[in-house]
This record gives C-alpha cells, structure tokens and sequence, in this order.
C-alpha cells in the first residue's frame, strides 16, 4: 500500500484507487488483496494475520502448486464502514485448528461495527451496521442483511435475499428494480482526502 | 418513535384505481388523469396499503406502456431450487418428494439455524460445529445433526444417524426417541413377504403414523371399490346423501392421488354404499383424547418444556409420527426441519400478457433475459428535508438539511425537496398535483412551489464526460440559472424560494420545494386516540409525465429513416404517489 506522497490526509490514497483511512488497523497486510476502489474507515481492522496454516495440497505430493497465502481478498468497490472487522473463519482441518480464507466480490457494503468472519460474501452485497456473520457462512450475490442480524456459522444465503433477525431468517426477496441500490461507485466518491459531494 | 423517520416515496400502481377499471370495462382506452380534488387519492384509505410500493418493487409494461405491481403481474416458476445447498430440484420431483430439500438441509426446529452433521462422539465444541464439509467431519459415526446458532442437537430427542451423508432418507425412518419405522414402501413389501404372512401387522392405533394410516385407508377403499359385494356389507345409512358411495368416494381419491385409476364404469354404476373401516390395518385410527400423560409432562417440565406456536408452524408436515392429538407440543417433539425449496420467477403483464421478467433459469445466475423495472421508465422521486432559515423577505440562506428524521413543528412551516431524476432518453415534462390539505382527520397544508417542470434526457454519463469546456461551462451556467430560463419552470439564481421556479437542476434531473404546514395533533376531548402513524405528514401527489418518443413502430430490423425519425409521438403517463415527509411532534 504504498501512499501517493502527502498531503497527508485521513486517507491513504492507492494507485488502484484503494482510500484506506490511517486509522484502520490492517495486520498482516501481505495476506490482504484489494481489488482496488475500495474503501476502509477508520477503526476498521482486517486480520490479514490469521492466515491459513494447513495446505490440503501440502499433502498430495510435494509442493506442486506455490502456497497461496491470501488471508483476506477483496474486490473492488467495497466499502468497509468504521469500526467493522474482517476476520478469516478457523476450524480444525484433520485434527488441527487452521484459518480458512475470506473471499469479497466487488460493491460490497459492510456496515459499522458488524463482524465477519464469512468464508465468501458475492458481488453486491449489503451488510447493514452492527451485524455478525458467522464463521464459514456463504453469502450468494445481490443480498441485502439488514443492520443487527447475526448470520449464524455455516448459514448460505442464496442470492436476491433480504435478511434479518437473529439468528437471520429470509425475510423477503429484492425486487427486480432493486439491484442497482447495489451500487458502491457514487459512494466511494463521497469519502476519501477530496471528498465529493453525494450525487443526486 | 425513537427511531430517525425517514421521508420516502410510494407509487401507485394503476391495478387498484377503480375508476380505471370502471373505465376500462366501459369501453374507453383513455389512460386515468388524476386531476382535481374530486377523486384525490387517499393514502390513508385501507385499500391503499396495498396498492402502494416504493419504485423498486415495480416493473412496466411496455407494451401497455403502464406501471405493474407485485400484486397484479402474472408469476410463473422457472426454477426450484434449495436455498441451503443450491441444488435445482426438477418440476417432476416436486410431486413425489414435496417441497422441501431432500438432501441434508436442515433448519433447527428451535431457532430455525441452519444444522451442521456433526460426530456424537465429540463433545459439541463450538469451534468443531464450523465444521460442515465432508472431509473436516471427523471420525466415525454416530451422527447428529447440531444448530450452529443455540446448540440444539438432534440427541436431545433422541435421533441421530449412522451415516453422514443421506440424512432426509434416514430421517424418515427415525421416530424422535430413536425408533426405527416402516417406510410405506417398506410396509408394501413386507407384506407381499411371505415371511411375515403369518404375522398380523401392528393393530396398536398408536404405531400407525399418517402415511401409514394413508396407506392402509388406499388399500381398504381400493378393495371395496374392486369388491362387487360391498354394497351389501354394511352401513348404508348415509349412501343416499352421496357421502359414503364409490362415486364421490372414486371422485375424492382421485383429487388426492392425482390418478384418474378409479373412474371406472362398474364404479359409478353402483350407488350403494360401501362399509367404513373397522381396524387399524383398514386405517381406522381412534383419536387418542387421553391427555393426562401431556398434562403429567406439563407439570414436570413447565412451560419452558413446551414448544412456541412458531415453532410448530415451522415443522414440516410429520408423516413419520403418530397423529398428533396434542403431543407435539412438547420440544422433545420437535424434528429437524428440511428446508424450504426456493423459485426463480418470471412475471407477466397481467393485461397483454407479455413477460415484464424472466430470469436465467441456472441457480448460481443472478442475470435476468427480460427486466423490465419501472424505475428505468418513469422519474425517481427523492425527498429531503430543507432547513430554510429567516422568513420569506430576506432572501432565504439556503441548503444545509434540516436535523433529518426529526418531528415536524406543528403549525409551522417547513420545506422538503423533492428530486426527480429522468431515466429515459427524451426530455420528460413533470406536471404535478398535489390537494391543498392533506386527507384524514389532520389536514396539513401543502403548496408544491414549482408544479411544473422539465426534466433533462438521461443522457450518456461520457457524452457529458467528453463535452468541451465550453460548453460544459454554458451548460452550467444555465442550470445555474445565469443566462436565460430554459424549460418548463424558470430557475431560481442562488437557490431561492420563489413560486413557480424550480430550486436547483443538474445533468438529469431537478429539484423543486414543497412547503408543507403541519396540522396540530391536538385532539378535542372525546376523540378517539391517535392510531398508528397518523402523526405520519403523509402528501397524496398525482405526477403526470409527458415526452416525446420515437414512434412505436413494430419495423424494429428496418432503421428510421432521417423522415421517419421526425414522427414522433406524444406520450403521458400519469400516476398517484404518497409522499412520507416526517412525523409531526405531538404536543
Ligand atoms: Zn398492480
Ligand atoms: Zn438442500
Ligand atoms: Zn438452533
Ligand atoms: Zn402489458
């Protein structure tokens, strides 16, 4: 993440177009992958640290393929609000405890203080504030989880889903004219070190 | 009330105006034109609810050139699938397996989680129930199946499997306490079997469970149906009333089993009457109306051993189990609940029929073949509090929200900006109209300071992109408004509120204010009390739109012509929406 030199402001602008703010906590940055445009606020922290430590291709004779240690991959147009944290979901693989990765499709809206730990989130996908996704949950394209729902681990969410409750329940479906509220270009705008005012 | 309120916008869809039904069945293809107060449209009406939709939720004929709604458009399946492990399931397996997966996707019959298989042996660990895929379940069996949300095990009413894989199959041979049953196939067999001719088949009432008891009734009916001699083996009491004789008889099960087997001559020749069944292996089955052993549990376990409505409503249909008579209300009853399939839909016009939505039919597809959604053929509306500060003489500080979400000063003016933003590629004319005070028992005044207007095409973002300077600073002066007004309404410099101009314009779209004054909520002695969301300030508005198109001509390979391209055609589209501004403060 290397910096566009100063001025220094709130956010670190990438060349990809990543605006990750200075106050977000990124650990482990080497594991973290941004598609690019994305943005992260400030008090958010992705735990690129908790990497996989068991390579199920490890075993089947020899190295063959180079170990891919992508903890936390994101792709573009994502928005990460304050105060939410992305961290890989771990279980025990063959009697040892390892982390698996965390996969993010593009326009990705993930509310402040909400907590994920999915093993993949599609491509338009709405988490409201305050939310949990469980460990290893699946979340299916053009999904809306509204704010406070706890997905439960394992839970797949298949596509075109509104959610909410806890634990979350399919509370309605998004209606044909709703996929392009989806949409994170005119909000990625609207934050970083030159904002833009919110288009009408 | 403790929550913000947000302003929002429905629409109407034309479906529930019935002075356009009546006008339609009259004869007369004029579209409705909600003018004037006569009909004003009351969003407060009972009916109203649910004819009102936010855009998203509705789609447009073209063909009809019309709005449609969730309520009137025409729904066809095109895919079943489940929702949990995203499997189509094909049209023809829904008639013999029913609606629910029969794979291993499960729902906590507690909490409705999802259930993961996990080993019984291992003590349920948290860290261990992230653990869904084959190759992480650990060890051998036995089974169960855990929720990942509250924990429930299917231990706890005694079931679990001795594979991992094929639970629905092994579900269905388990009875909650761990009891194996005889699946109806397996019953037919058995009694084919001449091992077990000797045997009688279970008569305890209580084993027979509902598919059971169906099967037995089948068998029973079907061989008094075949038996010449029913007529005169018994109770012809109710034979004249049609209630017991083989042809209403032959006509029920054939609705039931979906077979027309049963319609044969000899059948509806008789009009006899035919005996009811006798025993449980005729499936009679005696209602148990012993309770004391429910009311025994009752007072052991309390109340908090019982199950809650919803988590009986949530069971699947239990053709494993005895009939209730009132047992499953315990949560030791309760079973694993397979999971609900899912659909992908298409829609249709309800009046030309032509479809408005379609689909892929693939699961894992998110991509639609037809989507035809209002909201890319008529103008979003969005509303936005103003706080406009000093009084109309001195020129009005403009812009700032007001606090958003806060209640409405009674009695005092306040001002909302609507923005309408053009989807189509031809400048629209917005004429609007509003009642001058709002309808129910608290009338707030309205005044829309710009009711007409011209909207922009919705042109491509790059051509605007790709403008000259120049002309990219004349076009912003004049949304400005520094050079000359353009369009309907004139545009006011500097955002000031003047009756008839709009407040501010950009590429596609215009905002213009309404000033609304609230009604005091106080209420006379003697009035009923405020009902819910009646202190909602809630804005009946017709929009009626106009532009110019391109004549529908069907000769869609021909290309027009430079004089063809000239005829061009008039077009309106006129409809009721609600506006919701905010809660008024109550005194
Ligand atoms: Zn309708
Ligand atoms: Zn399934
Ligand atoms: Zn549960
Ligand atoms: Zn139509």
């Amino acid at each position: 993440m290397s910096s566009r030199r100063p001025p220094r402001g709130e956010y670190i602008e990438t060349d990809t177009g990543n605006k990750v703010a200075r106050k977000a906590t990124l650990v482990g940055t080497q594991n973290i992958m941004l598609g690019g445009k994305t943005v992260i606020q400030p008090d958010a922290i992705i735990r690129g640290d908790l990497v996989r430590t068991i390579h199920p291709s490890s075993q089947s004779g020899g190295n063959a393929a180079p170990q891919n240690n992508t903890a936390i991959s994101i792709g573009r147009y994502c928005f990460l609000s304050r105060n939410c944290c992305l961290r890989p979901p771990g279980r025990l693989y063959k009697g040892a405890f390892t982390y698996m990765p965390l996969r993010m499709g593009d326009h990705v809206f993930i509310g402040a203080g909400s907590v994920v730990q999915a093993a993949s989130i599609g491509s338009h996908v709405h988490i409201g504030a305050g939310s949990v996704i469980g460990e290893f949950a699946i979340i299916k394209d053009y999904v809306r989880i509204l704010d406070g729902t706890v997905v439960p681990p394992n839970m797949v969410i298949p596509s075109f889903s509104i959610v909410a409750g806890q634990p979350a329940r399919v509370i309605g479906e998004v209606p044909e004219g709703g996929h392009e509220a989806f949409e994170l270009r005119d909000l990625y705008k609207t934050v970083g070190n030159n904002p833009q005012p919110a288009p009408h | 009330m403790a929550t913000a309120f947000t302003p929002y916008s429905y629409i109407q869809c034309p479906c529930s105006d019935i002075t356009l039904t009546d006008r339609r069945s009259g004869g007369s293809p004029t579209t409705s034109e909600p003018d004037g107060d006569d009909h004003a449209f009351d969003p407060r009406a009972p009916r109203s609810s649910f004819s009102l939709y936010p855009l998203e939720y509705l789609m447009y004929c073209e063909d009809c050139h019309q709005i449609r709604c969730p309520r009137c458009v025409a729904e066809e399946i095109v895919t079943y699938y489940c929702p949990n492990c995203l499997f189509e399931v094909p049209s023809s397996n829904l008639k013999s397996e029913g609606n629910r997966c029969n794979r291993s996707c499960f729902q906590c019959p507690v909490c409705i989680g999802p259930l993961a298989i996990t080993s019984v042996e291992t003590k349920p660990d948290p860290n261990l129930l992230a653990a869904p895929d084959n190759s992480a379940t650990p060890l051998a069996g036995p089974y169960a199946l855990t929720c990942s949300y509250c924990l429930w095990t299917s231990t706890e009413v005694g079931i679990q499997f001795d594979k991992h894989n094929g639970i629905h199959a092994q579900l269905a041979k388990l009875r909650n306490g761990g009891t194996t049953r005889l699946t109806a196939k397996e019953r037919k067999e058995r009694r084919k079997d001449p091992s077990y001719k000797g045997q009688p088949p279970p008569t305890d009432s209580q084993d027979l469970d509902h598919e059971a008891q169906f099967a037995n009734l089948k068998a029973f009916y079907q061989g008094q149906l075949a038996d010449p001699n029913a007529a005169d083996a018994g109770l012809a009491l109710l034979g004249d009333l049609g209630f017991s004789s083989p042809t209403s008889l032959s006509r029920i099960m054939s609705i039931y089993t979906g077979g027309g087997l049963l319609h044969d001559k000899k059948a509806k020749a008789r009009l006899g009457a035919m005996r009811e069944a006798l025993d449980p292996d005729e499936g009679l089955l005696v209602a148990s109306l012993d309770e004391s052993a429910a009311i025994a549990k009752l007072r052991s376990e309390g109340l908090d051993g019982t199950a809650s409505a919803a988590q009986r409503l949530g069971q699947a249909p239990n053709l494993v189990e005895p009939p209730l008579h009132g047992r499953e209300r315990f949560l030791d009853s309760l079973r694993p609940v397979p999971h609900l399939l899912r659909t992908k839909r298409s829609k249709r016009c309800p009046v030309c029929r032509h479809i408005i939505s379609k689909p892929e039919s693939k699961v894992q597809t998110t991509r639609f073949r037809i989507r035809l959604v209002a909201g890319s053929y008529i103008p979003s509306i969005s509303v936005r509090q103003l706080a406009l500060s000093g009084g109309t003489g001195t020129g009005t500080s403009a812009s700032g929200a007001a606090v958003p979400g806060a209640p409405l000063e009674p009695l005092k003016p306040a001002y909302f900006l609507l923005t309408f933003k053009n989807p189509i590629f031809e400048t629209i004319k917005v004429t609007l109209g509003a009642p001058v005070t709002t309808p129910g028992r608290f009338a707030s005044r309205v005044t829309v300071i710009c009711p007409e207007f011209e909207v922009d095409a919705n042109t491509d973002v790059w051509d605007e992109a790709l403008k000259d300077n120049a002309e990219r600073d004349r076009e912003q002066r004049r949304r400005r408004g520094e050079s000359i007004s353009a369009g309907g309404g004139g545009i006011n410099s500097a955002n000031q509120l003047e009756v008839g101009k709009i407040w501010e314009r950009g590429r596609n779209w215009v905002s213009i204010v309404v000033e609304v004054v609230p009604a005091s909520l106080a209420l006379a002695p003697g009035d009923p009390p405020l009902r819910e969301d009646e202190d909602v300030l809630e804005i009946p508005m017709s929009v009626r739109v106009e532009w110019e198109a391109e004549m529908a001509g069907d000769e869609v390979g021909a290309a027009p012509s430079r004089s063809n391209s000239e005829a061009r055609e008039k077009r309106e589209l006129a409809y009721w929406c609600v506006l919701g501004l905010g809660r008024i403060r109550q005194r």
